[in-house]
This record gives structure tokens, sequence and C-alpha cells, in this order.
């Protein structure tokens, strides 16, 4: 292979912006991490020294952590109502084969095209019209909405890569239905349901945009919280409830990446 | 499991697995977005109770060159949003594809955090890294270039900065899962007959990946242009993105019909650009691949 000045060059700047986009993705979490030890009562980097007392004033907040409790319950059940709809469909499309399957497979991803401030309107207004505005109920279906192509764009991949030919070879040897799907079937497709369920998780437990519309009195979600606190206050505090987010979001990517064992999650 | 049952058990079957989420998504994403429709030809200045037809919110947008100004202002951010996270997301997404799966498995997770990770928290993260205290402005009165901490926030650099950061995972993997279906063998057959890696690049790797760089693009594009968080935090009070004013809208001055329409001018500007973009500057390059 003869390697001349000009790929010289571009492999230099490639590696120089891959150095920069890494280091430009990560630079905001680490900050908030680092400022949120601070001892002092100021954000700065680096912090003075360390200390965890504002992470001890973010455990005595009420206001924090039961918003912290309600995204963690929201993220739960969003991710569980929105597992079993997608899975039940991504199956069902995966497993017919009929013109106008690549339309209803778009319609399903559609939810991640729509800007969020119109979808926030839109069932702010709708949930006005039939009743369910400022209401749990509605503030979970708006979040099933949008974790749901998350789970149906991973389901759909980890379909593809499955052999069916086990499948066949299982009813052979006259398992039924029901032992096919249980003891094939939902084993092979595990690593996909589980980063499904990292994506839906994180995709709720983080989100801002829509909740903005849909949260309401004592049922505020972290980042909601988190947003209208930064809009007036600039404290280590903050930094110490953005970290408890960061956390959360690292341990459950984590852990499923853990649990999926040898098969990459995501 | 087809095979065995009769087809119309089968078509029951399938009926039953897809209709929940069929009604869900009519129900809570199609009727809202009608409602939103609808809700903009109404005259008066409330949703609720409003019955009527009139076009007099499309002629408050556009008769007012303040938010005709605003809307050319998001469609830029948005242009250069998407271009940013191209240029940068590229290399990437390319170089992630060519590692050997464990070594990828790790940057992936380096990914994938930013892009699941809460918006406000990013959001956050930028106000201290550039704020009078921050990272940035110690860097810049070490290196001797200031003598007092500059402003850094409240500016339009800003705004394009976090927007990029904030949306470049999405351009990474659209990119990295398209240049995984491209056999490396074609990229090898094009440098064993000399051409240059940059040639290799224009002529055989990115016709190829054109979906996943259209994909990545209309996703950054649509989502920039809706935002609302990053121009209301990093921009400050100045800076004004259509996003920023729906959201005030709907939760400050609670003008739905107002907000409904410039959602959908929105929305009709945001398609018309992307449909545009997608004849003049894709397609182009992608048909590139088939010429001999």
């Amino acid at each position: 292979m003869s390697v001349d000045l000009h790929d010289r060059l571009l492999s230099v700047i490639g590696a120089l912006v891959r150095w920069l986009v890494y280091a430009m993705l990560l630079l905001p979490a680490i900050i908030v991490v680092a400022t949120s030890l601070t001892p002092g009562t100021t954000l700065t980097f680096p912090p003075p020294g360390i200390s965890l007392r504002w992470y001890i004033a973010a455990w005595e907040s009420s206001l924090f952590m039961n918003a912290l409790g309600l995204s963690l319950k929201l993220a739960a059940l969003a991710t569980v109502c929105s597992l079993v709809i997608g899975l039940a469909a991504t199956f069902a499309l995966d497993r017919h084969a009929f013109r106008g399957r690549d339309l209803i497979q778009s319609f399903l991803l559609s939810p991640l095209l729509i800007p969020t401030v119109v979808l926030g309107l839109g069932l702010i207004q709708f949930f006005v019209w039939i009743g369910l505005n400022q209401t749990f109920a509605g503030l979970l279906l708006g979040h099933i909405v949008i974790t749901l192509p998350y789970v149906v764009r991973t389901l759909t991949a980890s379909m593809v890569l499955f052999d069916r030919n086990l499948e066949q070879a299982a009813m052979s040897l006259r398992a039924t239905p029901t032992t096919v799907i249980r003891t094939i079937t939902i084993p092979l497709l595990l690593p996909g349901i589980i980063s499904a369920m990292v994506f839906a998780f994180v995709t709720s437990f983080g989100n801002v945009t829509l909740s903005i519309f849909l949260s309401y009195e004592d049922k505020i979600t972290l980042p909601v919280h988190v947003l209208t606190y930064v809009e007036q206050n600039y404290d280590p505090l903050v930094a110490a409830v953005s970290s408890i987010v960061i956390f959360v979001t690292v341990l459950t990517i984590f852990l499923a990446d853990r649990l999926s064992g040898s098969k990459p999650v995501i | 499991m087809s095979q065995t049952a009769d087809p119309r058990y089968d078509r029951i079957n399938f009926i039953i697995l897809i209709a929940p989420a069929m009604l869900l998504l009519v129900v809570f994403l199609v009727l809202p977005m009608a409602s939103v429709f609808r809700a903009s030809f109404y005259p008066g200045t409330t949703a609720i109770g409003s019955s009527g037809f009139s076009l007099n919110q499309y002629y408050k947008f556009f008769a007012d060159s303040f938010y005709l100004s605003v809307l050319m202002e998001t469609v830029v951010y948005a242009i250069i949003t998407s271009v940013g996270c191209l240029l940068l997301g590229f290399p990437v997404g390319y170089s992630l594809a060519r590692l050997p799966p464990a070594k990828r498995r790790v940057r992936m997770i380096l990914i994938i955090v930013p892009l699941t990770l809460s918006l406000v928290v990013v959001v956050f993260g930028w106000l201290v890294l550039l704020g009078r205290q921050g990272l940035a402005n110690n860097i810049l009165i070490g290196l001797g270039l200031t003598n007092t901490p500059k402003q850094l926030l409240f500016n339009r650099s800003a705004v394009l900065v976090v927007l990029v950061q904030q949306f470049l995972p999405f351009m990474i993997l659209s990119v990295m899962n398209v240049v995984l279906q491209i056999d490396p063998v074609l990229e090898q057959a094009s440098t064993s007959l000399r051409a240059r890696r940059l040639k290799t690049f224009a002529k055989i790797v990115i016709p190829l990946a054109a979906p996943g760089i259209i994909s990545g693009f209309t996703l950054i594009f649509v989502m920039t242009a809706s935002a609302f968080v990053t121009p209301r935090l990093i921009g400050g009070p100045r800076t004004h993105m259509i996003g920023g004013l729906v959201y005030d809208e709907v939760l400050i001055t609670f003008n739905w019909p107002f907000g409904a329409a410039m959602s959908f001018i929105l929305l009709a500007v945001g398609l018309g650009i992307l449909a545009t973009v997608s004849a003049l500057i894709v397609r182009p390059l992608a048909r590139g691949l088939h010429v001999r």
C-alpha cells in the first residue's frame, strides 16, 4: 500500500477530529461532576477541594428528592409500557411480510422526527379536551410516545440478526409455540430487549423538552426542576443534582452492558 | 410460527400484536397533531372553546419582520448545526465502524452516555464550562490571552457549539450504522488501484454512506430547528429561535392558536428545506456511484 503525504495528512486530521469529538462529548458531564464536589459556594473549575456537602444538601432537599423519585417511577413505567407495546409491534412486523410494512415501520419511528415543542403543544391541548391535562396518566402517555421509537428501532435491528432456523428446529422437535417463544425466541432477543429498555429508560429519565409541557404542581420531573432552578440560581447544589442524573444514566447503561454478557448491547 | 397456523388465525394474531402501538400513536400523536393544525386556524388568542376559521395567525406571522427574521435565524442555526455535526461526526462514525468490535464497544459507551444524558445536565455543564470562573476562561487567562474573564456565554457561537455537541452522537451513530454495511474490500480495491484516501472517500464511502448521512442530517435539522432549552439558557434573552417562541406562546402567554401556526410554519419550512437539500446535494452524490 502506498501511503503518500495526502493520506498521512488525512489520517492526522481524522485523529484530531476524533479526539476533539470525544473531548467535546464528555467534557460537560465531567465538569458537572467535578464542580459538584466543591466545598465552596461557587461553581468553579477546577474545584478548590473535595467535599460531599452539596450531595448532602441535595439529599436533604425534599423538592429534588421527590422529583428524583417521580422521574425514576415515570421512567420505569414508561419503559415497561413502551417495551410491551413496541415488542409486540416489532415482532408482528418482523414476522409478516406485506406491502406497506415499511410505511408502518416509519410511522412507529415518527415521534423521533416530530419537534417536541409541537408534540408538547399538541398533547397539552388534546389532554385539555379529553380531561387528561395535568394528570400523571398524561405525563406517562407522553413519555410512552417518545420512548416507543427507541424501542422499535433497537428491537428491529436485533430481529434482523435473528436466526429463525433455531425456532424451526425446536418446532420440528414438537415443541409447542409457547415453549419455543419462552426457551428460544425470548432468550435470543434478550440483548436487544435489554438495550431497548435502557434506551427507553434513559430517554424518559432525562427528557426535559416534553416533560416541561406535561409537568404540573407536585408532578414535576427532575430535569424540569433542574431547568427551572438553573434559570434562577447558580450554585453547586444543582451540580450535585445534575451529577445524580449522570450517575443514574451511566449506571443504567453500564449495568445493561454487563447484563447482556458477551454480546454488545448497543 | 406462521407456517403452522392457518392464514386467518395468522392475520388476527398480527392485528392483536400491532394494534396497541398503532392505537397509541393514532390517539396520542396523530390526533394531537391534527388538533394543533386545527387550532392554527382559530381567529382568536385562545384554543379552548374556540370556533371559526381564519388565517389570522398566519397573517400575523408573515406580516411581522421580527417573526420572519427569527425564522431565518432558526433555519441558519439548523443548517450550521447539521453541517457541523456532519463534519465532526463523519470521521468518528467511520472510524468506529472500522474498529474491531471489542474496541468499538467501549467507545460506543462514550457516545451513548452523552446521547442519553439529560439535555439540562449537558447545558448546565456548558454553563459552568464557559462561565466567568469556568475552565475555558481559566485556560484563556493561563495562556495569557486575556487578563480578565471574558463573557463566553450568551452569544451565537456558544449556542452553536452546544447544539453541535448535543446532536453529534446522532450523526456518529447514523454514519457508523451505514459504514458497517459497506464492505471494506471496496476501499481496499480502490487503494490498490492507487486512489488516494480522499478520492476513495469521495467516490466510494460517501456515496454508499449517503442514506446514513441523510437520516442523521434530517434528525439533527429537525431537532435544532425546534430547540428551545439551549438557546434559552446558553443564548440568553437576546437569542431567538422558533422553538423558544412556540414555547413562550404555549406556556407563558397561552396563545395556543398562534403557537400552533408557528409550529406548522416551522414544520413546513423544515420539510421544504430538507427536500431541497436531498434533491440538490444528496441524490446527485448517491447517483455518482452508478457512473462507471
